[in-house]
């Protein structure tokens, strides 16, 4: 009889037990995440925001979930059926990559890849494709439209985005996670912000930009367009947009974190109860920025890129390849 | 690990070979065009397989990324209509030329990788990204700066096209 001996590599293991913890943490943290997003919207708007449900409004997002989750999917007459289901599967499956080489502690990674950063970038652009094929395939004028505008604005964004991060992955010389967090050192003076802010500032601001957040929420733009490339979507169509959308905003915020602010490395008692706080951090000034300013006009964030973040992340990287 | 790798590679060929299909034969052009992306996604693919993670990745970034949403947009722009040109059917000529024009390649591409083995078969498996680098500035400079130059020339020449059609109005 042939025996065949199945060897388990360490890494895959890590890996699956990896996705399904992150599985698990993505649907969470969307839970508490909209909820909060609701309570931050109602207290800058001197309102309680949601509090008829459970305690403090708490249960409010699960009784949201449970309507989605019941709710009809509905295609419109015209649309190709193929690829507008295609789309929201498109926006959320890629998200699991994106957490892949996040090192949320010093064992708490799913992949140790040297090129984890390049991973995160490369999968990164899917989101926008999504978008797009979410918009197309509507048959629906405001959809095309938000299609329209989620690419020019994400093509454009990139390219600061990427210059920004490149000046840190030249500091490090590496494209680790991992190595970039232990290149900084516990404390915030050590951290790369204090050498590299413009890089930061740049960072932050597109990645506001690339996960479609107010004041750069051009695609979507309810006064405008509706919904932008997901009017015609209900039911969980949208909830998975609105899954991926809030997925997104905790990766780039992690990747901030990683690149910018340390990582799971803190003052006293590093470990990933560190990395959680900046995440959230990030994640609060995100929603404090959308519930303060008014939206761009397309120009204005257009020229905002091309005059600005572009020139300056060119200069920025030019000092920091001159002073490495 | 041999009968996984050549699974692995079965997978790949395959999202290859329909998203090929996709891409020539579907009525519509974002059809055509989520086509185009399985294979560039299957060829990123085989990048892996190759043990080549950078290049893959650049795959991703670039054409998935960059090139694919490009020529999305241009579609978009265009307002190309649902039952345009490329809905009529081809006559049986058509397909055959382009079968031929397919295959043919394989094939001698095939036949001249199999009898004369090309230099590369002594690299090291595992190309650094510093090796690369390097291998772009010292060896390969000319020909890096060439692709630029092209580059170069088709943004500026799509800049004057915009520039003179701004000018007519």
């Amino acid at each position: 009889m042939l025996q065949t001996e199945i060897i388990v590599p360490a890494e895959l293991v890590r890996l699956v037990l990896g996705i399904v913890a992150l599985a698990a943490f993505v649907g969470a943290n969307a839970i508490v995440l909209v909820w909060l997003e609701r309570k931050v919207a109602g207290h800058i708007q001197r309102r309680p925001g949601p509090f008829e449900v459970g305690p403090y409004g708490l249960l409010q997002t699960a009784a949201d979930a449970a309507k989605l989750i019941g709710k009809q999917l509905t295609m419109p007459a015209g649309a190709d059926a193929f690829l507008f289901w295609l789309a929201p599967i498109l926006a959320f499956l890629p998200v699991f990559v994106l957490f892949m080489p996040i090192p949320f502690g010093e064992n708490l990674y799913s992949l140790d890849m040297d090129l984890g950063l390049v991973l995160i970038l490369a999968y990164a652009g899917f989101g926008v494709l999504s978008l797009c094929l979410a918009g197309w395939s509507s048959h629906n004028k405001w959809g095309l439209l938000g299609a329209a505008r989620a690419v020019s604005q994400s093509v454009a964004y990139e390219i600061p985005l990427l210059l920004a991060v490149l000046a840190i992955a030249f500091m490090t010389g590496s494209f680790n996670l991992q190595a970039i967090t232990e290149g900084q050192g516990p404390w915030p003076w050590q951290w790369n912000v204090a050498v590299q802010p413009l890089a930061f500032f740049i960072y932050f601001a597109c990645a506001l930009a690339e996960t479609n957040r107010a004041p750069f929420d051009l695609p979507e733009a309810e006064s405008e367009l509706t919904a932008g490339f997901h009017t015609e979507y209900s039911g969980m169509g949208f909830g998975l947009f609105f899954l991926a959308e809030y997925a997104n905003m905790i990766v780039v915020s992690s990747v901030a974190t990683v690149l910018f602010l340390g990582g799971w490395q803190g003052p006293v008692f590093s470990g990933w109860w560190w990395f959680l706080a900046k995440v959230y951090a990030l994640i609060l000034a995100m929603m404090w920025f959308r519930w303060t300013y008014p939206r761009v006009r397309f120009d204005q964030l257009l020229n905002l890129n091309w005059k600005w973040f572009i020139p300056l992340g060119l200069a920025n990287l030019l000092v920091t390849v001159a002073v490495v | 690990m041999q009968t996984s790798a050549l699974v692995l590679f079965v997978i790949h060929a395959l999202i290859i070979g329909v998203g090929g299909i996709m891409a020539v034969a579907s009525r519509s052009l974002v059809r055509a065009l989520v086509g185009l992306i399985m294979t560039l996604f299957g060829v990123s693919g085989m990048y892996l397989l190759l043990n080549a993670p950078f290049i893959a990745l650049m795959q991703l970034l670039i054409y998935v990324g960059a090139v694919v949403i490009l020529i999305f947009f241009a579609i978009m722009l265009t307002k190309a209509p649902a039952g345009g040109e490329e809905e009529r059917p081809n006559q049986v000529r058509t397909y055959l030329l382009a079968l031929m024009a397919g295959v043919l390649p394989t094939f001698v591409i095939g036949w001249v990788v199999l009898t004369d083995q090309p230099a590369s078969i002594n690299a090291p498996l595992e190309t650094g990204l510093k090796a690369l680098g390097q291998g772009l500035m010292e060896p390969y400079f000319l020909a890096f700066e060439l692709i630029s130059v092209v580059l170069l020339v088709a943004m500026s020449a799509a800049v004057i096209l915009a520039f003179k059609r701004r000018q007519s109005r």
